[in-house]
Formats: C-alpha cells, structure tokens, sequence
C-alpha cells in the first residue's frame, strides 16, 4: 500500500546509502537499465553488502532485477539470498517469468507490463503466485508500439485501464509508469491525478523531487477521510446492509472503500 | 594482472588491484586525516575474509562508507578470479 516508488541506480553508493532521506514510501533499486553491463556485478556486490550492514523499518525495499530471458537474471536473485528485501520488481514480465523466479524465491513480485504481448495477458499474470502489485513501463510499451509519449499521455490510456482494472479486481496494487519530466511539476500533478483518477493506487518515480507530489497525490484528501469517516460511524450504528447517507446509498462495496481509505490516513499518520 | 573496480564518484572509490609478492596497500582519500586508518582497516579485513596475503592495492577514496569500500575491494577481487580463469 506504498504510494510512491522511487527507481534509484543500482550501483550508485551516494543514492543507496541516503535510500531513507527521500521520503518516498518505496525504494527500487536498479539492477537492470541504470547498470552498464560491465558493472552488474559490481551492483549486485554493492547491494549485498549494504543490506547486510543497514536496515529499514520505515520503507519497503524492492529490487528490479534483469529479466528473466537475460544472462544476469540469476545471479541477481542469487546476489539477494536471505537479505531483508521487500521483494522484487520483474521486468519484461510474462508469466514464464514469474515462474522462473517463483522456483529461486517466495518474495513478493511486482512485474512491469511493458510489451503489448504482457498487456495482453496481463490477467494471467496478475494471478501468478507471488505477485503482489503491477507496474506500467510505459517507455517500453510505446517504444514496442512505435509511438511517441506525449505529455497529455493519451497513447497510454488503454494500457493504464486495463492495468489498473486488473490490478483492483485481483486485490493487487496499481503502479503507474515514472513521469519522466522531472522538472515539470504541474505536468507531474496533472500526469499522477490522472492515473489517480483511472484507478491506479501508487506511482512510480525517477527523481527524488517528484516524491512530494507524488505522496500527496495519492493520499487521501481531508475530504475523502472526513467523508470514509462518517460512512464508517453510520455502517456501525446500522443493522441494514445498505442505508442511506446525504442522500445517496450507502452499501458494501462503498464502506470497503471507506475502510481502506481510512486504513490509508492511519498508515500516512493524516 | 591487475583488475579495477569502483569510481571516482563522491561516496564511491576506485580500488585497483594488481600482483605483488607481498601486500601493500596504498591509500588516497578525501577524508585520509579522519578516516585513513579506518579504510586501511576495512582493506585488511576483506583482503583476511578472502585468505589473500600477498597483492598490491590502490584505494582512490571519495568518501565512501565501510560497505562500499569493502564492496569495490571484492569485485576487483572477483574480476581477478574470473580473468585468471
């Protein structure tokens, strides 16, 4: 239930070392694009040895390893043996994938849908064992594609449905794809609200500054805790499956809703 | 034979390892009047955990923590290994 999940590079000690300053629910660290590969080793190393010396109770710690149809998938898993992460995040993911890392680890998965062939069977994968959230690689998606992003993000709309509606029916968390502006802000606002809007739980991020948005934008509003909160008071003092609340109806799936935006604002301290 | 590993990046350092009929271990670091004695340290004792006694070692320091002084130490360890083979 993070809200927001920031990429940093792999082998990058000045980045890895501060993980807990940048206030992002979520850390990545990168095993895959952000390193060369003359230094995968050198990352993997890198990792070990810093997660055996620290640890962190405040923030969920994954690690996007190469993908499974990649020389380095291997002894990326293997580099991580008994080491306190979160779990992994799966590039390129497909359901051969997830297996193939299901047989080396019971960590938590979160694949990044990123090729047409994995929208399409993005069903299938969401009920894979182990998968926990799915993540949209949209740079990927379009590049397969053949089609440029754009900032209104219009060419990734479908993907971003799709995603987040298979996401909310399997119970999984819905990443969005990184914004890739980072010195937009408004352009970030408007990108995260958007997905927000779609049904996407959480973002994912490339640069530290996009944390605060980011985190705010997929919070709950004062107004969204305020209104669970009465839903909640009113659902207790009544023996009715459904009632009736400023005049609209109220029934289970709204006081699901109301539960977990209050458990949201508990987790968040707002 | 003489491997590397690392980078001259502020919290990193570059570490080169090369034969030696002895160990020698040399030391240039941001930080060498604090901390000198400490990375020498770290440098023993990796070299110790991987029964190696005899080699020549560069440290270019940029202020980089136990761990990753530790860590370039070993990949240029292990790119050692890997280049023998």
């Amino acid at each position: 239930m993070s809200r927001s999940y920031l990429f940093i590079p792999g082998n990058t000690p000045s980045m890895i070392q501060n993980l807990d300053v940048f206030d992002s629910d979520a850390i990545i660290i990168d095993f895959e694009d952000s390193v060369t590969v003359f230094e995968k080793d050198s990352a993997r190393i890198l990792i070990n040895n810093f997660l055996k010396k620290y640890s962190y109770n405040e923030v969920e710690i994954y690690v996007r390893i190469n993908s499974a149809d990649s020389p380095y998938f291997g002894d990326d898993v293997s580099s991580l043996h008994n080491l306190d992460i979160t779990g992994f995040v799966l590039p390129k993911a497909s359901v051969e994938g997830i297996r193939e890392l299901c047989k080396l680890s019971d960590k938590a998965i979160i694949p990044i849908i990123e090729s047409p062939l994995a929208l399409l069977r993005v069903e299938d994968i969401a009920k894979e064992k182990n998968v926990t959230a799915l993540l949209l690689g949209a740079e990927d998606y379009t590049k397969e594609l053949g089609i440029k992003r754009t900032l209104e993000a219009t060419e990734i709309f479908y993907a971003r449905s799709i995603i987040a509606i298979t996401a909310n029916a399997y119970g999984l968390d819905a990443i969005d794809t990184p914004y890739t502006n980072k010195d937009n802000e408004e352009g970030l606002l408007i990108d995260a609200t958007n997905a927000k809007n779609l049904g996407f739980t959480s973002k994912s991020l490339i640069h530290p500054n996009q944390v605060e948005i980011i985190n705010q934008v997929f919070a709950p509003s004062l107004e969204e805790i305020t209104e669970a909160r009465r839903i909640i008071k009113k659902s207790e003092g009544s023996s009715k499956g459904a009632f009736s609340l400023d005049g609209k109806m109220i029934d289970l799936p709204i006081i699901e809703k109301a539960k977990k935006v209050l458990e949201k604002a508990k987790k968040y301290n707002l | 034979m003489k491997t590397s590993a690392g980078s001259l990046e502020s919290s990193d350092c570059l570490i080169t390892i090369s034969d030696s009929n002895k160990l020698e271990i040399t030391i240039e670091s941001v930080v060498f009047d604090q901390f000198g004695d400490q990375i020498q340290a770290v440098i023993e004792e990796t070299l110790k955990e991987h029964n190696i006694t005899k080699l020549f070692v560069q440290c270019f320091d940029k202020g980089a923590l136990d761990y990753t002084i530790k860590s370039r130490l070993e990949t240029a360890i292990k790119r050692r290994g890997e280049n023998l083979e």
